[in-house]
């Protein structure tokens, strides 16, 4: 809504966000603006429906990115122009760096895309102040973020494996020659010559010539035997993983699952109480500032007036309390300058609060208190104009 | 959209159903891969055996494994089974029904890529090409001549259309053709007696323990279901708890800096109002908490969940679970007489 010059942005009611709408703005992210047609808005909610009920369990979250992460990997591996250099040295480089460096890549790649790194690190190296810290919940969210960042990799590897390119690329000059009749005639360097082009069908040297056709043969069969036994042994050791779990230590298990749950929720939360903060903060500051450029354009004018009309006592009007208590947002509005709020944060990192509901309020009894005088000072005098 | 949910949600709302899903979906994901995996014979004498056993056998194994590992009943019938008795007495017969129902789930895959393998022929080709009766199919009269290994040389390669060079002794394609028709006799009858072995499984079991069976898949159910509501009862607990705390927070935050201000030397501004009072939303928050509202008390209750479950009865006066530690609930329920029928199931 265009904002002309003849609207008060004070007064004029389509101006001034309800509370209402503050608050439905505030909490849905997605929500379409007021101008929708209705079948838009109807999709729209369908969407974001979808997307919190994805989100709702961060489980389930992870596990759709670790899947997304996995079938990516699939449709690179299969576009990937694989590429064997053909040349003695080279080979096995190329081979096997394309067998170890993407999946790295991916390794790191599923590390940043899960937020429950993060969290981790954060619970990790926080200062203790309140709340003691457990390794075993720092234990728990590593294993279960390695977990799914290695699932790509492996995917990698092991289509690698199966498929037999790289393999082949890599060791066609550690082939043992005995292995193959057709390479008696030749001297060892013409061998190993020849044994540098076998993954190179189109070369001329080895063109339609059977024993290349061997050779390569018995790498691949290898290369998938090798791919098929990582396989049966990764499944092994994940059905052991999970049918044994629950003869060790059930309890602590079942603890650790709900902190480090709390946790990642906790830190979501707070956020989400951030941004109200701030956005509340934002509206305030700017609802200030009108008033304060509206109460001085008023001085002026009286006193460019005051000559030639009668005095009359302005009417400064009051900021409208828009955001008024029965929002319920009260404990947010105290905090209301820079200087409380990067406070705030600081003392949210540095002191969470214990994991105690029924203590009292107060952080850390005279603590903070002998602080607030020189707070309350600085907050007085710049209250406007500090955004 | 709407049916989509509802059908995700149909899905999801029994493990049973969900793993259906996943059966029909494995099943097909295992006769893409055969088709999409390169066979490739060594065509070496002692090689050709080792392979086609390891391609008949391994992908089965990793297929039954995966079947049972993607299935949440797994680490379910794990716990059950580890748990100390408690109040809730241990069912085997529950243990039993669960582990026979994932086991015939996860069946399914390998059953579908045996079969495959058989029908295509090429695996059986591989094994066997070195024991191919070539008195009978091709010029015997020169077989005896021919020393053993090399024999065995010349037959490996039958599976090689570019390498073979024993067409003097055997043509290659009768070699194949003879193998492959065996093959897939071998794979049509292995279908034939699994969808044979399956229909009677099926059909005769309402014959013996129907009622056993009821049971069995009524208890199997709900402890799974059990299982997933305690689950969504923790997460909503921990975001109340995770709200209330955040409140607290800035509330304790509010309360100091209301202090800060009634010490602070310009007193003109009038002093705050006293601490405020919790807000509406702030009491709904509180009550999802039902009473639980520190660390040592929650890890009591889960404690107590995996050592002590409650029995299967309802409505029934309970002691309380943590003797003194009971952080408080809502009021007691009015003390009921003892009823003289109570169902033992």
């Amino acid at each position: 809504m265009p904002l002309e010059a003849e609207r008060d942005p004070l007064t004029d009611p389509r101006l001034i966000p309800s509370a209402a709408d503050t608050r439905k703005v505030a909490r849905a992210s997605l929500s379409p603006p007021d101008g929708c047609p209705p079948t838009q808005a109807g999709v729209m909610d369908k969407f974001r429906m979808l997307f919190q009920h994805f989100q709702s369990s961060s489980e389930s979250v992870m596990n759709g990115i670790c899947l997304l992460l996995a079938v990516v990997t699939v449709k690179l591996y299969s576009s990937f122009d694989f590429n064997c250099p053909c040349l003695a040295r080279y080979n096995a480089l190329y081979g096997l760096g394309l067998l170890l460096a993407p999946p790295l890549a991916l390794f790191l790649c599923g590390l940043l895309a899960n937020r429950q790194s993060v969290v981790m690190v954060e619970e990790w190296r926080r200062p203790a102040g309140h709340r003691r810290k457990d390794p075993g919940i720092i234990r728990y969210m590593c294993s279960s973020v390695l977990q799914r960042a290695l699932a790509a990799p492996l995917v990698w590897i092991l289509l690698a494996l199966l498929d037999g390119k790289c393999f082949v690329c890599a060791f066609s000059n550690s082939v043992d020659p005995e292995k193959f009749l057709d390479f008696a005639n030749m001297t060892p360097s013409q061998v190993q010559f020849f044994l540098a082009k076998v993954p190179c069908k189109e070369d001329e040297l080895v063109r339609n010539s059977p024993a290349r056709k061997a050779v390569s043969r018995y790498l691949r069969c290898l290369s998938q035997a090798i791919g098929w036994s990582v396989t049966l042994l990764l499944i092994i050791a994940a059905f052991l993983a999970r049918c044994l779990r629950p003869c060790f230590d059930q309890t602590g298990f079942l603890q650790r699952r709900y902190w480090s749950n709390y946790v990642d929720l906790e830190q979501k939360l707070f956020d989400e109480t951030c941004c109200e903060h701030a956005r509340d903060f934002a509206h305030r500051c700017v609802l200030h500032f009108f008033a304060s450029m509206q109460s001085e354009l008023q001085a002026r004018g009286l006193h460019r007036d005051n000559a030639c009309r009668s005095p009359e006592p302005p009417a400064v009007p009051e900021p409208p309390e828009v955001l008024d208590s029965g929002s319920g947002k009260a404990h947010l509005r105290a905090i209301s300058s820079r200087e409380q709020v990067d406070h705030l944060l600081s003392t949210w990192y540095s002191r969470k609060p214990p994991l105690d509901l029924a203590a009292s309020p107060g952080l850390c009894g005279g603590g903070l208190s002998h602080r607030a005088p020189t707070f309350a000072l600085g907050t007085r005098l710049s209250q406007h104009t500090d955004v | 959209m709407d049916k989509f949910r509802m059908i995700f949600q149909f899905l999801q709302s029994n493990q049973e159903s969900f793993m259906n899903g996943i059966c029909g979906i494995m099943a097909l994901a295992s006769a893409q891969m055969y088709s999409a995996f390169d066979f490739n014979c060594p065509c070496l004498p002692g090689y050709n055996a080792a392979y086609s056993a390891g391609i008949l056998l391994a992908p089965p194994l990793v297929l039954f494994l995966l079947g049972l590992v993607m299935n949440n009943n797994v680490s379910m019938l794990a716990e059950e089974w580890k748990r100390p008795p408690g109040r809730r007495a241990k069912d085997p017969a529950v243990l039993r029904y669960m582990f026979c129902s994932m086991a015939q789930r996860a069946l399914i895959a390998p059953v579908v890529w045996v079969a495959v393998t058989l029908l295509d022929g090429k695996c059986f080709l591989c094994a066997f090409c070195t024991a191919v009766p070539v008195t009978a199919l091709g010029n015997g009269s020169l077989a005896p001549g021919l020393p053993a290994p090399e024999l065995a040389r010349l037959l490996a390669r039958v599976p090689c259309p570019e390498i073979y060079d024993g067409d003097w002794l055997l043509a290659r394609e009768v070699a194949v053709r003879y193998l492959r028709c065996i093959s897939q006799a071998l794979g049509w009858s292995f279908v034939l007696l699994t969808t044979l072995l399956a229909f009677v499984v099926r059909s005769v079991r309402p014959c013996f323990t129907q009622v056993a069976f009821l049971k069995s898949k009524y208890w199997s159910h709900y402890i799974d279901i059990e299982r997933k509501l305690f689950d969504e009862t923790c997460t909503e607990h921990a975001k109340a708890f995770a709200k209330v705390c955040i409140q607290q927070f800035f509330e304790a935050m509010n309360h100091d800096l209301e202090l800060g201000h009634t010490h602070g030397t310009l007193a003109t501004a009038p002093a705050s109002t006293a601490a405020p009072t919790p807000p509406d939303g702030a009491e709904e928050e509180r009550e999802k908490l039902r009473g639980i509202t520190d660390q040592g008390t929650m890890n009591r209750l889960l404690t107590s969940w995996h050592k002590c479950k409650p029995p299967l009865q309802l409505g029934r006066e309970e002691p309380p679970l943590m003797g003194n530690g009971w952080a408080g609930g809502g009021p007691r329920p009015p003390r009921k007489e003892v009823a003289t029928y109570f169902s033992k199931v």
